[in-house]
C-alpha cells in the first residue's frame, strides 16, 4: 500500500496485531454464536468462551428433526419469497429504469423525487394500509400478497436509484446505434441494457436478496401467524417457545444464517464494489 | 436543432445524444415497448408505496378501526391527542436517543476502522470481510445473539464477576436506563459494520498523491486527515450518516427481540409504538397520525441532513 504509511517493519507488524486484536474485539459476539451452535446447553452456561469442545451436533439435528419442521419449511419460504421477489423486480426495476433515464429530465426529477419516497419512508408508516389493501383484493395473509408488498415498496426504490445511476454511466451513443439499426425498444433492453447494467444488477440481487430475507416485518404482519413463516419470523416463534434452550436456539440460528452468510463469503467482491458505488455517487 | 425536432420516431438516429435542451426529440423517441413493463412497476409502487400513504393520510382524520363497521370524520382530534400521548412523547426522546447515539458512534468507530483496516494485504482482506458480518445477519438474530451475551446469567455478567468487577450479576436489559444503552449498542453494532465498509471504500478513492504532496508540505498526521481525508470522503460521510439515520428511524426487529420495547415501556421505538398502536390496540385513525408524524419527521431529517452534509461536501 501506501509507502507513506506503512512504516518500518515492526511498525506494520504492530499495526497488524492492533488491527487484528480490534477486528475480534467486534466480532466476538459471533464467535459466541457459532461455537454454542456446537456446544451443549451446560457448556453454553457453563463456558460461554470456550471452544466448542467436546464437539456437538446435536443442536443443529434436533433443529432439523423438530416435529413442526420449522427449519426446512421456513428456509423453503425464504427461498421462495426472496427470489420471486428479487425474480421479478430486477426485470421491473430495470425496465422502469430505462424508461424513467429516457424522460425529460424534470419528469426525470419528479419521477426520481416520488421514489425518493419509498427509499427513506419506515415500512412501518405503510403497513397498515398495505394489511387493508390486500385484505381488499383478497391476497391477505398470502404469499403472493407479501411478494406484491415486496415489490411495490421500498425495494423498486432502492433498485430504480441503483440503475438510473448506473445508466447514466452508459453512452447514450450505445442505444442509439442500436436504434438505428431498428432494434425495437424492448429488444434493445433485453439485449443491449441489461447486459451493460450487469454490475448494477448485481447489487440490486444481492442487497435486496440479503434484506428480503432477513425482513421481519412484513412477514411477520403480512403473512400472518397462521400460514406459515419465512425462516426469519420462524426464529422470532421459537424464541418465544423455547426462550432458556439456548443451544436448541443457537443450532435453528446457525441454520438460518448459513445461507446469508455463504452468500455474503461467495459474492463479497460484488457486495463492496455494490456499497462502493453507492457511496461514490 | 429545429430540424432535429421535427423528426418522428421512424429516424430516431438523429435525435441527438441529447444534452438537456431537447425534450421534444426524446419525447419523439418513446420507447413503447418497454412502457407495459415499466408501467407495471409504476402501477405497483403506487398501490404499494404511494396508496398506503394517501390511505394513511385520509384514516388520520377519521377514528378508523378495524372493530368498528364505519369510521367517522374527526378532524384534526387524533392530531390534537399526539401532544397529549406520554407514551408517544417518551418514544419519540427513546428514538431521538438511539439516532443521535448511534449516528455518532457508527460514523465515528466506523471511520476509525476503517482507517485502520485501509490496508489491502490478505490479513487486513479477511478482517474487512469478517467486520460486515453483522450486517448479513437478520436484526432478529443479532439482537438474539445479543441477548443471550447480555442475559442475566449471560456472558456479560459472569465475565464481570470472574474479573470481581461487579458482586451480582447486573440485569442489562431488564433496567430501563440500561436497557436502553444496550439497544443503542446492538444497534450501533450494526451499523458500525455498514459504515465501516462505506469508509473504507471512501477511503481508497483518495488518491495516494494527495498524501504525498500534503507531506511534501509538512502537513502531519492529523493535518492530512483534516484537510486530505476528511474533505475527500465527504460523499461517503453523507451517505453513511443519512443511512445510518433511516435505518435508526426504522428499527423494528433487534427491538422486539432484545427488550420486546421494555422493561416499562423504555425502549419503544415511535415506529414500535405505532405498530402497537395500529396492531395491538386497533387504532388505525390515531396510529395513522403517528405514521405521518414519523413520516414527516423521517423526511425531514433525511433530507435535512442530506442538504446540510451536501453543503458541507462543498466547503471542505
Amino acid at each position: 500500500m501506501r509507502r507513506s504509511r506503512s512504516g518500518g517493519l515492526v511498525g506494520r507488524g504492530s499495526h497488524l496485531v492492533v488491527a487484528w486484536l480490534v477486528t475480534i474485539a467486534f466480532v466476538f459476539p459471533i464467535y459466541v454464536a457459532l461455537s454454542s451452535a456446537f456446544k451443549s446447553q451446560e457448556q453454553i452456561l457453563e463456558n460461554p468462551l470456550s471452544l466448542p469442545a467436546p464437539f456437538t451436533l446435536t443442536n443443529v439435528i434436533t433443529a432439523l428433526q423438530r416435529p413442526d419442521q420449522l427449519v426446512q419449511t421456513g428456509l423453503l419460504n425464504s427461498i421462495v419469497v426472496t427470489s420471486l421477489t428479487v425474480g421479478l423486480l430486477i426485470p421491473l426495476a430495470s425496465a422502469l429504469s430505462l424508461y424513467i433515464s429516457e424522460r425529460r429530465p424534470r419528469i426525470q426529477a419528479i419521477l426520481l423525487a416520488v421514489f425518493a419516497f419509498g427509499l427513506m419512508a419506515p415500512p412501518q408508516v405503510v403497513l397498515q394500509p398495505i394489511v387493508g389493501l390486500l385484505h381488499t383484493i383478497g391476497l391477505a395473509n398470502t404469499y403472493p400478497g407479501l411478494i406484491l408488498s415486496n415489490i411495490g415498496g421500498g425495494y423498486m426504490s432502492f433498485a430504480v436509484f441503483v440503475y438510473v445511476g448506473f445508466l447514466r454511466t452508459i453512452p447514450k451513443e450505445t442505444i442509439e446505434a442500436a436504434r438505428v439499426d431498428g432494434a425495437s425498444d424492448l429488444r434493445i433492453w433485453w439485449t443491449i441494457v441489461l447486459p451493460l447494467v450487469r454490475p448494477a444488477t448485481a447489487t440490486v440481487a444481492i442487497f435486496l436478496g440479503l434484506w428480503v430475507w432477513n425482513d421481519f416485518l412484513n412477514p411477520l404482519f403480512i403473512l400472518g401467524p397462521l400460514q406459515g413463516q419465512t425462516i426469519t419470523t420462524g426464529i422470532y416463534v421459537s424464541l418465544g417457545t423455547y426462550s432458556t434452550d439456548y443451544g436448541q436456539l443457537f443450532g435453528i440460528m446457525f441454520l438460518a444464517a448459513i445461507v446469508p452468510l455463504v452468500g455474503y463469503l461467495v459474492s463479497q467482491r460484488e457486495f463492496i464494489h455494490g456499497l462502493m458505488s453507492g457511496a461514490s455517487k | 436543432m429545429a430540424d432535429r425536432l421535427t423528426l418522428t420516431r421512424r429516424s430516431p438516429a438523429v435525435a441527438p445524444f441529447a444534452r438537456r435542451s431537447v425534450g421534444l426529440a426524446l419525447r419523439a423517441r418513446r420507447p413503447l415497448g418497454l412502457a407495459p413493463l415499466a408501467w407495471t412497476a409504476m402501477a405497483l409502487y403506487a398501490a404499494f408505496l404511494i396508496y398506503p400513504i394517501v390511505q394513511g393520510l385520509f384514516n388520520s382524520f377519521t377514528n378508523a378501526s378495524p372493530l368498528a363497521l364505519s369510521s367517522a370524520f374527526v378532524g384534526l382530534d387524533n392530531y390534537v391527542d399526539l401532544f397529549t400521548d406520554r407514551r408517544l412523547l417518551s418514544s419519540l426522546g427513546f428514538t431521538l436517543l438511539v439516532t443521535v447515539f448511534v449516528t455518532v458512534a457508527a460514523n465515528a468507530i466506523g471511520l476509525a476502522l476503517a482507517l485502520l483496516l485501509n490496508r489491502s494485504t490478505t490479513n487486513y482482506r479477511v478482517m474487512k470481510t469478517l467486520i460486515f458480518i453483522p450486517q448479513v445477519l437478520s436484526g432478529v438474530i443479532v439482537a438474539f445473539i445479543w441477548r443471550s451475551i447480555l442475559t442475566q446469567n449471560g456472558l456479560l455478567n459472569s465475565v464481570l464477576q470472574n474479573l470481581g468487577l461487579i458482586d451480582a450479576p447486573v440485569s442489562w436489559i431488564g433496567t430501563p436506563g440500561l436497557a436502553a444503552l444496550a439497544v443503542c449498542v446492538v444497534v450501533s453494532w450494526v451499523t458500525i459494520a455498514f459504515a465501516t465498509v462505506v469508509y473504507t471504500a471512501s477511503l481508497q478513492s483518495v488518491p495516494a498523491e494527495l498524501y504525498e504532496a500534503a507531506r511534501m508540505d509538512g502537513a502531519g498526521v492529523w493535518s492530512r486527515f483534516r484537510n486530505v481525508t476528511l474533505p475527500m470522503i465527504a460523499p461517503g460521510t453523507t451517505i453513511s450518516v443519512v443511512l445510518c439515520l433511516i435505518t435508526t428511524f426504522k428499527l423494528y426487529d433487534v427491538i422486539a427481540v432484545l427488550t420486546g420495547g421494555g422493561p416499562a415501556e423504555s425502549t419503544k421505538s415511535t415506529a414500535f409504538y405505532l405498530i402497537t398502536v395500529a396492531f395491538t390496540d386497533n387504532r388505525f385513525g390515531y396510529g395513522s397520525a403517528i405514521a405521518m408524524l414519523l413520516l414527516v419527521l423521517t423526511a425531514a431529517a433525511a433530507f435535512g441532513l442530506t442538504a446540510l452534509l451536501r453543503r458541507r461536501e462543498v466547503n471542505l
